[in-house]
């Protein structure tokens, strides 16, 4: 028997790769429909998509698009919840309709030898919704519970708290894509319905089917199905939104959360928009500062000091330029240490260039995990959707991996001066003040502002605003101090 | 409709290693997986947590490989991995793109050859660290995050290994060795305790014959120490019950009960309960306590497979604002126990067996998870062959088999109920009721310079 062999082998000829093929057709009523063939996967996937989301929607009903997304399988002209629910099941199908800041979709997964059927069920929901009085009443109910829940989880809480800070209050960016207690209160059917109409237009609208589509004519199939629908009265393009910043010089903020054994650390800024020329650059950058496991942050924070389970960095890419920020949920104890690590790591990656040897992990990680994002028909239907969404070309998927190789150390470091701002960042973090308030106030990492509160009534019968505490809707006087 | 057939090659090497191939060219992609017979049963009192530490521990670097290099290798090669410990098993998996696969097998077996190499108490102590941010992160500060370590202590006695949780206790891991890891390394960690799955576009003779050279050299140990009786009465015996104060807004109740062990086709039956009782939004828990009455937020019930002893069955429901937590409790009792009383309907039964057709569809599509059952049925069952035929076993489950398994695991003499409270809130000590007001006057905003 051989000893274990010291020589690490290298690697063999890579298989040519291309992201499917798909084709593209329009129906007679405008309704753009992409076919993507995935040989051998049995299990489709497909999806409508409605360009219009959260963002477009009036402040005083934010939250009913993503509501609505959920409405539409509550019942239908044809079916009610149950009856389309039990249908769906009855094919091992699963009809589902989801609604972010910038489209909304309605889908369904299914194996092929039942398409057809399940097609039918999504056109059913999504162009026939009823958005019934008591289950919309139901939805909205969950909503604000699902509110109060979200004040209980500090992972949910530094986010949403991060997003007010950042974004000033004219943007939708501001609050939650699900909404505040104080809209959600007012949603009801007209609302969700007119926010779900905003998109209804085929001309703007895609079907998009993935899969093992051998013998199956999807234009004609989606022409039967879908071809009849005209737009709605309500239907209106939506603009990128507003993205304004809420501050101008380095802010630190804590929501006070006594005995906590860990603080959440969000550090960043609004970012970019997803369709941007140097896309393919700040993808890299991101990488090396926060997204390998062996990121400039990760290798810090983790590796070095133990201080977190993990720490990393993104760009949320929308239309308009989203949150940037870089994570980690620390013990209580190291909170400032960690921070002053993380404001380093923002700071040494706009200061130092990337060696050539992290330039070449990035570059050959992002390469490489490419066709295994997409070895199932839900992630090449979602990277589709994401084109149409973002007015993207058809070449974008193919031309990712060449334009990621031809990414330089000088095009990383413009990227980096560029799109992260440490001395612009809003330090938010939810933990137990108490034990590290004077320490960060020493620290001189910017001016802290620390919020204190008593728990929210859970009663029901409460006012609608009663529960708003500092985080889901800051009280006014407490957002001065923040502009 | 069929399901596809996983052909696959199954042979020990002569250190005892066995090594399951599975061929499939969809996709430019090969996935390795390792499974190890180690898990949190084999700690002994004193040492829990200990198998999960090891787990970081495997990714500091072994003769070959730096710190944390492991990782970056496989991701500079454009692929993914983890490692993940639980009761029954360690397991570690890369996927990749198919022509690096050498690098993920050599990886691998440097690893099990030479870990002790590389181990240093710096990276321990880092690691442990890592590891208490870990339960921190996934436990301690997350809402209900007592949850499964107090359904396991309340369904497995304190002498049996299932009693604790996998991610330990601080004070062990606080006393956990480099010697400890040492000798944990030396007796589990060895080729005839581990099955190796390769998944995916790979040439196999090829594939055998990197696996014969990266790992054929590594030393088998003869004296892997038996696990002891880990059986267990079919029924706890009695209710237990727990009510537990948390920084939560919702109350919520979980429910766990003694099940079959995993592999026990009674288990099968349960896993088809799980669909039909809270499986979906035409489940009956979620009609009735959601729906239809509206006195939850959500449901859940599920298996847990453990071959040990017993599995459990979970569940839980969020009680909504100012519904009285015995009326959920009832209602969710009622509806375990009705299904313990009456067959589920064809109609039911039909739905549920569609789903999980589909859903084992969806899973064996991805060469990551057909490695990973490869390796787990291999492992516990000594049959990797399972996996082509779970699905006709779930198929011929009948009413009367449902009917017959949860009227064994749904009674009364076999829960545990978690009953999660809100902490009461110190503020309204002092000044009552809550309003709008005090809410307000509470929320004192300090500004410092």
């Amino acid at each position: 028997m051989s000893p274990i062999v010291a020589t690490r082998p290298t690697p063999g000829t890579p298989r040519p790769y291309d992201f499917p093929p798909f084709e593209r057709t329009r129906l007679a009523n405008g309704l753009s429909v992409i076919a993507v063939h995935i040989p051998g996967r049995e299990l489709i996937s497909a999806t409508l998509l409605l360009r219009n989301g959260a963002a477009g929607e009036p402040a005083e009903h934010a939250g009913a698009t993503v509501m609505a997304a959920r409405a539409l399988s509550e019942g239908t002209e044809r079916y009610d919840a149950i009856a389309l629910t039990e249908a769906t099941e009855r094919l091992g199908a699963s009809l589902h309709a989801e609604a972010g800041w910038d489209a909304l979709s309605a889908g369904v997964d299914v194996p092929v030898s039942r398409l057809g059927a399940a097609l039918e069920l999504l056109a059913e929901m999504a162009g026939r919704p009823t958005f019934p009085e008591s289950e919309v009443e139901r939805l909205r109910d969950e909503r604000l519970n699902d509110l109060l829940q979200a004040r209980a989880d500090p992972r949910r809480r530094v986010e949403e708290a991060f997003s007010a800070t950042i974004f000033s209050a004219a943007s939708p960016y501001h609050r939650p894509a699900g909404g505040r207690r104080e809209t959600v209160h007012g949603l009801d059917p007209a609302a969700l319905r007119a926010a779900y109409r905003r998109g209804f237009d085929p001309a703007r609208m895609t079907l998009i089917v993935g899969g093992d589509l051998v013998g199956i004519d999807v234009p004609a199939l989606s022409a039967d199905l879908f071809g009849g629908w005209s737009a709605a009265a309500e239907a209106a393009p939506s603009d990128p939104p507003i993205a304004d910043p809420a501050l101008s010089e380095r802010l630190v903020r804590v929501v006070h959360r006594p005995g906590a054994v860990q603080t959440e650390i969000r550090i960043g800024h609004i970012g970019m928009a997803r369709r941007i020329p140097d896309f393919h650059a700040v993808s890299v950058m991101a990488t090396i500062l926060g997204g390998l496991f062996n990121s400039r942050l990760n290798m810090k924070l983790r590796e070095e000091k133990g201080y977190t389970y993990g720490s990393g960095a993104s760009f949320d890419l929308r239309r308009a330029p989203g949150p940037f920020a870089a994570r980690a949920a620390v013990n209580t104890e190291v909170t400032v240490p960690a921070i002053v690590d993380m404001l380093g790591e923002l700071t040494r990656m706009r200061d130092a260039r990337v060696t050539d040897g992290e330039l070449r992990g990035a570059r050959d990680f992002l390469i490489g995990v490419f066709p295994l994002r997409f070895e199932t028909p839900g992630p090449v239907v979602g990277a589709l959707a994401g084109i149409v969404t973002h007015d993207l070309p058809d070449d974008e998927l193919k031309r990712y991996r060449p334009s990621i190789e031809a990414v330089t150390v000088d095009d990383v470091q413009r990227a980096a001066v560029e799109h992260v701002l440490p001395d612009r960042a809003a330090i938010v973090l939810v933990g137990d003040a108490d034990a590290f308030a004077a320490e960060l106030e020493a620290a001189g990492v910017g001016r802290v502002i620390i919020e204190r509160e008593g728990m929210a009534p859970t009663d029901d019968s409460s006012p609608p605003d009663a529960g708003a505490g500092p985080i889901e809707g800051a009280p006014e006087s407490d957002r001065a101090d923040v502009d | 409709m069929p399901q596809p057939v996983v052909r696959f090659t199954d042979e020990r090497l002569p250190n005892g290693l066995r090594l399951i191939i599975a061929e499939d060219h969809a996709a430019p992609v090969a996935a390795v997986n390792i499974w190890y017979d180690v898990g949190s049963k084999h700690e002994e009192a004193g040492k829990t947590g200990f198998a999960h530490l090891f787990e970081h521990v495997m990714f500091q670097g072994s003769a070959h490989v730096k710190k944390a290099e492991h990782i970056a290798l496989v991701q500079a090669a454009g692929g993914t991995m983890n490692g993940t410990t639980w009761l029954d098993r360690t397991n570690y998996y890369e996927t990749m793109p198919s022509h690096q696969l050498e690098l993920a097998l050599w990886l691998e077996a440097d690893r099990m050859g030479s870990l002790l190499d590389a181990l240093s108490q710096e990276n321990l102590d880092n690691q442990r660290e890592v590891v208490k941010n870990e339960k921190r992160w996934s436990y301690d500060n997350r809402p209900y995050g007592s949850w499964n370590e107090k359904l396991f202590a309340h369904l497995y006695p304190p002498d049996h290994p299932y009693h604790h949780p996998t991610i330990g206790s601080m004070e062990d891991l606080d006393a956990a060795s480099v010697e400890d890891v040492g000798g944990f390394f030396r007796t589990y960690y060895a080729p005839n305790n581990a099955v190796l799955s390769i998944v995916g576009d790979v040439d196999p003779p090829q594939a055998r014959a990197w696996v014969e050279r990266y790992f054929g050299g590594i030393a088998a140990n003869p004296a892997i120490p038996p696990l002891g009786d880990l059986s267990l009465p079919a029924v706890l015996g009695e209710e237990r019950r727990e009510t537990v104060h948390d920084k939560v807004e919702l109350p919520r109740i979980y429910w766990g009960f003694r099940a079959p062990a995993f592999g026990d086709e009674r288990l099968d039956a349960l896993d088809l309960a799980g669909h039909i009782l809270a499986g979906g939004r035409g489940s009956r828990l979620h009609r009735r306590l959601v729906r239809d009455e509206r006195i939850a937020q959500d449901v859940a019930l599920f298996a847990l497979g453990f071959v040990g002893g017993a599995s459990i069955v979970a569940g839980w429901a969020t009680v909504r604002p100012g519904v009285p937590v015995e009326r959920v409790e009832a209602a969710f009792m009622e509806e375990l126990e009705r299904f313990a009383d009456e067959l589920v309907s064809d109609d039911e039964l039909a739905r549920a067996k569609a789903l999980t057709e589909a859903d084992e569809l969806g899973a064996l599509q991805r060469v990551e998870e057909r490695a990973d059952r490869l390796s787990m049925y291999a492992m516990l069952f000594d049959d990797p062959d399972l996996i082509n035929r779970m699905l006709a076993r779930y198929l011929s489950v009948t009413a009367e088999r449902v009917r017959e398994v949860a009227a064994q695991v749904f009674r009364p003499d076999n829960r545990v109920v978690l009953t999660y409270l809100p902490e009461p809130d110190p503020a309204a000590t002092v000044s009552k009721p809550v309003d709008e007001s005090e809410t307000a006057a509470s929320a004192d905003t300090e500004v410092a310079a």
